[in-house]
């Protein structure tokens, strides 16, 4: 846009790049004075540069570029139009924010080699802004994709304030980045507590969903009373169907027998829990060698079985502990987390959880969390 | 995380170095679809320089595994660290991958 109050420039530049003008190279539109100016912008939205005089009726050009500044568009360009040695003028232009200035009479092969270097940085500069605004975008997606995570997972504590025979404690630190890890439990009759951990590769609204789905069928199965690893082929089965370029889940999942005391469980490629036995020492779950969830369909999953005795507990956690980083580029690891685990003889279930969430919390001081930290923790009463 | 590859004999041998994880898991992806889209059905992956690898690299791996074996190809691994190795276990990804414990038996 030209703004000029000086009515004979418009033939002038049309004429000189007609040529532009007639490749669609360039578009001009005319003002006259800082008033006009403004309103053309409303009507011509695309405009990236203008072009202003100084001295103009109604409102100046010193003026209009305060009103542009307002308007706080950094893909639209200013470039100021002064007689030659007004330099006073031009020092108060470009304080309040011209892009360049051009002095009179026009030189027309400077004025294109200037109209070509800001429209340059006007593309550069809304190009930019896309890109902003596509982040703003995925931002919001991926707060989206958090608030299905978190709205998931049970956290009300104790859930079943009623039973003294186990007490049951969670906890999900999400990652900036949002994950897929997830934890459940549920009763699947009066002795018998169903208690599951997982973790979705990958990250965003597809993870999100994919754990939301998963879980969702593993409650589903569970809470039919089938066993641990029939649940898991049942879900494996229809996750399968779910998962796009191979998304997978790792799933822990125990059933808890009150009254006998008997951990049934089906391991699909979750790293396995921790048994903490009343007297203090530790033992693992041995694994079973069973493939993750939502990439093979058919694949067999075994049940095992494990006897704890009262005052025994077990620990489920996702790699987001073990594989936390510290400032030295150290893996939090296992040995570190089996040496804090003899220390939390007659600890409970949620004393258990919070003190491993801050041993890794001060182990990766000071590096972003890469992966979402969870941790479950059982303890059977009898 | 580096890699690189090379032809030998029928194989196409990539050797992935460092750490795979969340921040660079799509280059090894981009790489491996181009490989296999152009036409590489046997692919050999020496993995004596990888440290880590997380869940999102695992699953670029599944991917890889999927897509030769559907145009019937061959996707080996090879050479784990004892840290891979153990997490391909736990993963139950010893049953569905074949892993070798030298390039030579990968590419023969």
């Amino acid at each position: 846009m030209v703004v000029d109050d000086e009515v004979d420039l418009e033939p002038l530049i049309r004429q000189k790049f007609r040529k532009q003008i007639r490749t669609g190279e360039y578009d001009f539109v005319f003002a006259h004075n800082g008033l006009e100016a403004l309103a053309s912008l409303i009507e011509f939205p695309d405009i990236g540069i203008i072009l202003s005089d100084i001295n103009m009726p109604e409102m100046d050009g010193l003026t209009l570029l305060t009103k542009l500044k307002e308007l706080k568009n950094p893909s639209l360009k200013t470039v100021i139009v002064s007689a030659y040695g007004d330099m006073e003028n031009i020092r108060v232009a470009m304080n309040r924010g011209a892009f360049d200035f051009l002095t009179k009479p026009i030189n027309f092969d400077d004025l294109e080699i200037t109209i070509n270097k800001t429209l340059e940085e006007t593309l550069i500069q809304r190009k930019a802004l896309h890109e902003h605004d596509q982040l703003i975008s995925i931002r919001h997606d991926l707060n989206v994709a958090r608030e299905i995570q978190q709205g998931i997972l049970p956290k009300t504590f104790p859930p079943f304030p009623n039973r003294t025979d186990f007490e049951i404690f969670a906890n999900m630190v999400a990652a900036k980045e949002v994950g897929g890890d997830f934890y459940d439990f549920f009763m699947i009759d009066n002795d018998r507590l169903g208690f599951v951990i997982g973790d979705v590769s990958g990250k965003g609204i597809p993870a999100a969903i994919f754990m939301a789905v998963s879980r969702t069928l593993i409650r589903a199965t569970g809470l039919k009373g089938m066993p641990a690893g029939e649940c898991m082929h049942y879900a494996n089965n229809l996750l399968c169907n779910e998962s796009v370029s191979c998304m997978f889940v790792t799933v822990f999942y125990g059933i808890m027998n009150m009254k006998t005391g008997e951990m049934e469980y089906a391991n699909a490629g979750h790293n396995p829990p921790y048994i903490l036995k009343k007297d203090g020492t530790i033992e693992m779950v041995p694994t079973t060698g069973d493939i993750i969830l939502g990439c093979f369909e058919d694949q067999p999953f075994k049940s095992e079985k494990v006897i704890l005795s009262p005052g025994d507990g077990v620990l489920l956690f996702t790699d987001g502990v073990t594989e936390a980083f510290n400032k030295a580029d150290e893996v939090y690891g296992d040995p570190r987390l089996e040496s804090l685990l003899q220390t939390m003889k007659d600890f409970s279930a949620e004393k258990i959880v919070m003190t491993i969430a801050d041993d890794v919390n001060t182990y990766a001081m000071g590096v972003a969390q890469s992966d979402d930290i969870t941790l479950l923790s059982l303890k059977y009463n009898g | 995380m580096e890699v690189t590859d090379v032809k030998k004999g029928e194989f196409l041998v990539i050797n992935i170095s460092g750490r795979l994880d969340t921040s660079n898991y799509g280059e090894l992806e981009k790489k491996l679809i181009g490989f296999i889209e152009s036409g590489d059905k046997k692919i050999a992956v020496d993995c004596s320089g990888l440290n880590y690898i997380s869940s999102s690299g695992l699953r670029v791996l599944l991917m890889a595994l999927k897509k030769i074996t559907a145009a019937g190809g061959k996707f080996h691994l090879c050479c784990l660290q004892d840290n891979i190795r153990e997490i391909f276990e736990i993963a139950g990804f010893t049953s569905i991958f074949r892993v070798f414990n030298t390039l030579d038996e990968a590419i023969a």
